[in-house]
């Protein structure tokens, strides 16, 4: 809703109305399926990007296809156990 | 105005809770609104968590937001990730819900719904949700560490070692108990069986999607999977109905037992890609789904509750469980009250996603509520059942025979009177040849399910797709408990050899692995094949064996937060342990002695031990075994559960004479003793 109203706002004179709309409900489907992501466990790519830019700016990042393997054999591999 | 709000909010809640608690407890005689029994909870579980959880985040425990998470020291944006709080909440959750909140519910709800909704209420908000939330915040303190590494910490190493050999037995229960409700369930279904074993392909499809063909795209891979997965549950039927197809998936309890055994054999030894990890998405999405339709359901449909608010067989004679209501019940419902489990979970991967010290307190407090609920619910599905119904799906055979006749004869005789049409006619609206005998829970809650989401949505005509749907989201968040438990038991079992000889405990050694993976499957294959053969039900054994076992580590994990509170020096707030300690004892105490020692043979483990080779000395056969074999093995069997009960018992002793010698130590030092990371300035431009 924030996010909504900050970008309608700001982008209104950039671009014509439906682009603003179009942008601003991306990136709440961007926010929803990162929470998605998180609610249930699913390794979060993007995430790790912008971690990996704002503390290690510069050095290299694994792709997203390694991101995954690890975080998948980091959750599953050799972790405690689950519940009853 | 926000203290204005307060003031009018809470004894409002406290109002319409109480007001809810009237409609429950005059309603005698007549049959109560399901909605009141969730109001009631919901109002309690408001209450308990906006002043007690505060009293003990904010006394007992003062957590404190300038000290710094596990999450914020290790930030590395895979494992350690400060996480929103509702998010981690959610995590959370998923994570801690699984069978056990629903069966315990349904298999008390033989003894009516009070006295199984008052010991979930009251269980979950002196007990459950203090330990989950305490040992959350003494693995956060410590840096995220697990519940036996924080007991070799605070208590020692012997007791550290102890506990995890405690934990390793109540996981292969677990997984036995588990795998047997499974079977219960889809004994004789070939729709349910059918739509389980389509899960493992479409598991492999989601794995190999997400890892070679679209390599991360997991999100995309969910959505491939639940459309299929809603595919296999529409066709079912057809394959059911299929003159070649439907015998195929029609299998006994004993084929089941072996395909299980096999499956956790199989799939404990795959890649966690390829299999666990995408089966483990599709059991969450279903999971958090169904529980959020369940709920809109019972408000939606509001069906009255069939079981009276108590039956008769609080005097321990109940065909589901025996055992009178102290100390059974408080076994018998474990999960959805007071859940030693979800210790490991609070000491898991949460506290390393912790962004603040004081979102623990909706986390671990709020979280446990929260699964509270889920009993609720469980509860409440299987109270609005016919309670002849309920008696005719959750009484062994050995009780009330194998034909619809001789069941309603036999349950109408204890005063829940039922016709054999009944039985008949709700085996047809749910797609089942039989609804007979079929203990555990799973069935049961699904009929009740099923009834309650057709009302919603479908009508009658859905009520079979409605069943089997519930079986489905049980049975896979089952299956994923049996494959990841095996692993877990393997790795445990492995590196306790690893002590004895040195390369067994290398997990990347092949033979080393086999021969743990064996081990584990032997072990719960043991005790599940067991429950199934078992005449008398297995569920009746197996369940309360589990429930000693899991209410014990509950007790451990209690007396570790005492010992952890003392240390800190806060014991003037050590009753907020002490108690749901102190309670859990005597009634896990009671329940394990019971099992064992009981004269009444369907109580105690020796009792029956005893009469069965008793009898087989003498040569004389004892219904339902049907050879001198057989009897010897019951009485083998018996004398095994009754080793394993005493070992429960014995290990928790062990523990309170730990945690009583160093709580003692500590009383007399002056200064905190405890092993907590200490507190740091926060890092410059960290979130404030």
């Amino acid at each position: 809703m924030k996010l909504f109203k900050q970008k309608g706002g700001s982008d209104l004179h950039a671009a014509p109305p439906n682009a603003a709309t179009t942008e601003s409900v991306l990136r709440n489907v961007r926010g929803i399926r990162r929470v998605c992501r998180q609610l249930f466990g699913i390794p979060d790519y993007e995430r790790y990007l912008a971690h990996a830019a704002a503390r290690h700016p510069g050095a290299p990042v694994l792709s997203r296809r390694e991101f995954c393997a690890k975080a998948i054999e980091r959750k599953y591999g050799k972790n405690g156990p689950r519940c009853c | 105005m926000n203290k204005l709000t307060s003031i009018l909010l809470w004894p409002l809640i406290a109002i319409i809770g109480a007001f809810s608690f009237a409609a429950l407890a005059l309603g005698r005689g007549e049959h109560v609104g399901a909605v009141w029994l969730v109001t009631a909870a919901v109002c309690v579980y408001f209450i308990a968590y906006r002043f007690y959880s505060k009293f003990i985040s904010e006394k007992v425990l003062r957590l404190d937001d300038t000290r710094e998470t596990p999450a914020e020291r290790h930030n590395d944006g895979m494992d350690y990730v400060p996480t929103n709080r509702w998010v981690l909440f959610g995590h959370h959750f998923a994570a801690i819900a699984g069978a056990g909140p629903l069966v315990g519910p349904v298999l008390a709800a033989q003894m009516g719904f009070l006295p199984g909704t008052l010991w979930i209420l009251a269980g979950v908000v002196v007990a459950g949700a203090v330990q989950d939330f305490i040992v959350l915040f003494a693995s956060v303190r410590r840096d995220g560490k697990s519940l036996g590494e924080m007991i070799k910490m605070e208590l020692g190493p012997t007791a550290g070692g102890l506990a995890l050999v405690g934990v390793l037995a109540i996981m292969i229960i677990i997984l036995a108990v588990l795998s047997l409700v499974v079977v219960k369930a889809l004994t004789g279904s070939p729709w349910g069986l059918f739509t389980i074993a389509a899960t493992i392909p479409i598991a492999l499809l989601m794995g190999v999607y997400m890892r070679v063909i679209r390599p991360g795209r997991v999100g995309e891979a969910s959505v491939i999977g639940v459309a299929l997965l809603m595919l296999s549950l529409i066709y079912g039927r057809t394959i059911a109905n299929d003159p070649t197809w439907g015998p195929l998936f029609t299998l006994d309890g004993p084929q089941l037992a072996w395909a299980l055994i096999l499956y956790g054999a199989i799939a404990s030894s795959l890649p966690v890609w390829l299999m666990l990890a995408p089966r483990d998405y599709l059991s969450t999405f279903l999971k958090i789904g169904t529980i959020v339709a369940l709920a809109i359901g019972i408000y939606y449909v509001a069906p009255p509750l069939a079981m009276p608010a108590t039956t008769r067989f609080i005097d321990g004679t109940g065909p589901v469980f025996s055992g009178a209501l102290f100390p059974f019940l408080f076994i018998t419902i474990a999960c959805g009250s007071v859940s030693g489990f979800h210790a490991l979970i609070s000491s898991g991967t949460t506290p390393k996603m912790i962004e603040r010290e004081s979102h623990m307190r909706l986390i671990g407090y709020g979280g446990m509520l929260m699964e509270s609920f889920v009993a609720i619910m469980a509860l409440t599905a299987a109270c609005v059942l016919d309670p002849g119904i309920y008696f005719a799906m959750n009484a062994p055979a050995a009780a009330i025979g194998t034909t619809a006749t001789n069941a309603a004869q036999v349950i109408s005789s204890w005063g829940f009177t039922i016709t054999p049409e009944m039985i008949t006619q709700t085996a047809a609206d749910i797609g089942e040849n039989s609804i007979l005998s079929r203990a555990g829970g799973a069935p049961t809650l699904a009929v009740g399910m099923a009834k309650i989401l057709a009302q919603a949505l479908g009508g009658k005509s859905m009520e079979a797709f409605w069943y089997h749907f519930a079986i489905l989201f049980e049975a896979l968040f089952i299956l994923t408990a049996v494959d990841a438990g095996t692993r877990v038991g393997r790795f445990m079992i492995q590196d306790m050899l690893g002590h004895v000889y040195k390369p067994m405990g290398n997990t990347e050694y092949l033979p080393a692995n086999l021969v743990g993976t064996g081990l584990c499957v032997a072990l719960w294959g043991y005790f599940l094949y067991q429950g199934v053969i078992d005449p008398l039900g297995g569920i009746n054994t197996l369940w309360q064996l589990f429930g000693v076992g899991n209410q014990m580590l509950a007790g451990i994990a209690l007396l570790l937060c005492t010992s952890v509170l003392v240390k800190m020096k806060r014991e003037q707030y050590v009753w907020v342990t002490l108690v749901p300690t102190a309670w859990l004892l005597v009634t896990t105490l009671t329940a394990g002695v019971e099992k064992i020692f009981h004269s009444d043979d369907r109580i105690g483990f020796v009792a029956l031990a005893r009469k069965f080779s008793a009898a087989a000395a003498e040569g004389r056969l004892l219904a339902p075994a049907k050879s001198i074999a057989e009897m010897q093995r019951v009485a083998f069997n018996n004398y095994l559960d009754a080793v394993v009960c005493g070992f429960f018992v014995l290990l928790v002793l062990a523990m309170c004479v730990f945690a009583t010698k160093i709580c003692l130590q500590a009383l007399k030092q002056t200064k905190p003793t405890v092993h907590e990371i200490p507190p740091l300035a926060p890092a410059q431009g960290a979130l404030a």
